[in-house]
């Protein structure tokens, strides 16, 4: 079970993150202010750290950038109510590995956290990326499905890329325009949703078990169809 | 207060103007009354002379009066005060007056002489002379007259005088006048520079006042008073509007997770379709608080940390691509026409971000099986981007409305979307100092034309929004 250490001075948000994250399978421990939060931080091993923005005692930009002295390497997603795109540059270059404005959808936040989460585990150089029967070769920018090789625009196949690297992890539009377009602001959602319905047609045939899922008020996920169906309904 | 006023129809100017007339007008007055009543009182002291020489000669006895008139004229060898005497037929009997003046009235009373008198050291010369004639008992007529261009010279005098004393006092005047008016200019062209970045939304700024506290001083007190107190009231309207965002999205936000959570645990029940609808609706309020919010984190943001050399045709690929599939799924041809251009100075996500607002403004408004232009080209002092649509297009009587936050044309109002677009347009050109035209396809569609560039005075545009833009609404397809 992964260990997530939760840095966040408010109560009421806390618990959510708390709650969102042992929803989501995640052992949780609550911090309420940076020094406390850096001292676990750097005295326990944790795979992944909320950590707020905010924080009395130590900025939550000084406990990232300490943690990051101090040689730990543990994923930091960085939750704030300051979602200027300068602040957002400020947590990151600081050492944060992701950040999330406040307010928050609780199911984009554990998001967030399962693909760090993700990411932290060690992945060999792979060259290929599968899921179910359908592959993508990652030299030489092709996918197939059942053998057959797809015809890809090269935005199809960013997405595609983001979403098998996560296969099985349900993905924000947010997430998937910060990822495969690298822009921070909200295009409209509903242009993420014609690009993944153009990736779905070309993937998800006729007659074809279908890989990409829709999870309902969250975003999307590629996985195969015995997978999928513990997520999504 | 555009462009560089006119010297002339400066206040000073215009005063000094109707000063130097009054002076004048006055100058001449008065001249003309000193010399009026100069020439006057020296007619007056002539004619009496005259009498009193007319009394003399004609006093003297009638035997000796030839000799007398002889004698008078003799020891005035340049005619100043001529005598003549003439017999009853008008001949010359003695003197120095060869003719009997004709119009001379022989009253006894002082005139003018209507054709002066000849100077005998003056050849052929007419002076002009004031004369009296009378009839004396055995007829002969007695004639004195005097020639009175020592008054005329006089009068000159007093002209010349009036001459020089004008010039003296009209051209420094006007030479002062012209220097007085440079430091009100100079002032007036401190307070214009001044009042730029406030025509340009800039609200903190204020005009300059000196320590002289002369009427400008107090004028640009009065209009910095006025917005100190428009800034103080814009900044309230937007600190409620900004606060009723913020503070209602958290609570929002709690209702969603509630909503998801209750969905989660509705899976597979008819009501999760319900609950889903309502985090749909939910999802679109965050939405427009989010732009609502966008939009102030745009407008006070005063950085350029972010702002780098960027090729806009490189953006306008990538915004191509992005809405390309949007644009094929509702049946549009959407074009892509890149010009060569020279690269900007811009931040490239906000660009980015400023031109998919107004492609996904002009999709949502093309009807199906319509066409959308996205062109770039290069203007004489930049790159400009045209975002061309066959859609309704926006009414000239909108196309300055449409920069308000939330406004919603006719054209608008049964589409998805905040109002907040265009506002987020309007913030990201105004931190750029770029300029955006509002304008159409000269038949149905709108063309709206970001400039890469500061629009000057002289540039010829329909909405010239250099630093003040309008709104679209977000994409929603």
């Amino acid at each position: 079970m992964p260990q997530v250490l939760v840095i966040e001075d408010d109560e009421t948000t806390a618990r959510e993150i708390v709650a969102e994250l042992s929803a989501h399978g995640m052992q949780a421990d609550w911090v309420a202010n940076g020094r406390d939060g850096l001292a676990h931080a750097t005295q326990r091993e944790y795979d992944l750290i909320t950590l707020d923005r905010m924080l009395p005692g130590m900025d939550g930009i000084d406990v990232v950038a300490e943690l990051r002295r101090a040689g730990r390497d543990t994923p930091v997603l960085m939750i704030s109510a300051l979602s200027d795109v300068d602040e957002r540059v400020r947590g990151l270059r600081a050492g944060g590995d992701d950040y999330l404005t406040k307010p928050f959808a609780p199911d984009e936040m554990s998001a967030r956290a399962e693909v760090l989460l993700r990411r932290r585990q060690p992945q060999a150089v792979v060259q290929r990326l599968r899921v179910a029967d359908l592959e993508l070769d990652l030299v030489s920018h092709v996918a197939y499905r059942g053998g057959q090789p797809l015809t890809l625009l090269p935005t199809e196949y960013r997405l595609l890329e983001f979403l098998m690297r996560n296969s099985g992890q349900v993905l924000t539009r947010t997430m998937i325009f910060e990822t495969v377009w690298g822009f921070h602001f909200d295009p409209g959602t509903n242009v993420i949703d014609v690009h993944i319905a153009r990736l779905r047609r070309k993937i998800d045939g006729a007659g074809q078990p279908a890989l990409i899922h829709t999870v309902r008020g969250t975003g999307y996920m590629i996985a195969a169809a015995n997978e999928a169906a513990t997520v999504v309904s | 207060m555009n462009g560089r006023p006119n010297s002339w129809h400066s206040t000073t100017s215009r005063l000094i103007l109707i000063y130097g007339s009054l002076f004048v007008v006055w100058g001449a007055v008065l001249v003309g009354v000193i010399q009026w009543e100069t020439t006057r009182y020296l007619n007056t002291v002539i004619d009496q002379m005259l009498q009193q020489r007319m009394h003399y000669i004609a006093s003297t006895e009638p035997s000796r009066l030839a000799t007398t008139v002889d004698a008078a004229a003799a020891i005035d060898p340049h005619g100043i005060m001529s005598v003549g005497l003439f017999d009853k037929d008008h001949q010359p009997v003695a003197g120095n007056i060869d003719h009997l003046p004709a119009s001379l009235l022989r009253d006894g009373q002082v005139h003018l002489l209507r054709h002066g008198l000849p100077r005998p050291d003056r050849d052929a010369e007419r002076v002009r002379a004031r004369g009296l004639a009378t009839t004396l008992p055995n007829g002969d007529i007695l004639v004195i007259a005097k020639d009175i261009s020592t008054i005329d010279g006089i009068g000159a005098i007093i002209r010349r005088a009036l001459l020089w004393g004008l010039s003296l006092t009209i051209i420094p005047g006007l030479l002062g006048g012209f220097l007085l008016r440079r430091g009100p200019e100079k002032r007036i062209r401190e307070l214009q520079a001044a009042t730029d970045p406030i025509r340009q939304g800039d609200l903190s700024k204020r005009l300059p006042v000196s320590r002289r506290g002369d009427e400008l001083d107090q004028l640009a007190g009065i209009v910095n008073t006025m917005l100190g107190e428009i800034e103080r009231l814009m900044n309230e309207v937007k600190g409620v509007c900004d606060n009723i965002a913020h503070d209602l999205r958290t609570p929002l936000t709690r209702l969603r997770a509630r909503l998801y959570r209750t969905q989660q645990q509705l899976d597979g029940e008819p009501e999760a379709a319900l609950v889903e609808s309502c985090i749909v609706d939910i999802d679109e309020v965050l939405t427009r608080f989010r732009a609502l919010l966008r939009v102030s984190e745009l407008e006070d943001r005063h950085r350029a940390a972010c702002f780098d050399e960027v090729d806009v045709g490189q953006v306008l690929r990538q915004v191509h691509e992005f809405y390309a599939p949007v644009a094929e799924d509702r049946g549009q041809a959407f074009e892509l026409d890149i010009q060569p251009l020279t690269p900007v100075r811009a931040d490239a996500h906000l660009l980015f971000e400023a031109l998919a607002n107004l492609v996904g403004n002009a999709i949502k408004f093309t009807p199906s099986g319509g066409k959308v232009s996205l062109r770039a080209s290069m203007d004489k002092r930049g790159p400009r981007v045209d975002v061309i649509d066959s859609g309704p297009g926006i009414p000239a009587d909108e196309r300055d409305a449409v920069t308000r936050r939330f406004y919603r044309g006719d054209n608008s109002r049964t589409t998805g979307g905040s109002g907040l677009g265009l506002s987020i347009v309007s913030a990201i050109v105004r931190l750029h100092g770029y300029a955006l035209d509002i304008g159409d396809t000269g038949s149905s569609g709108a063309r709206l034309t970001l400039y890469c560039y500061t629009l000057g005075p002289d540039d010829k545009v329909g909405t010239c929004l250099s630093r003040s833009v309008p709104e679209v609404t977000p994409m929603t397809v």
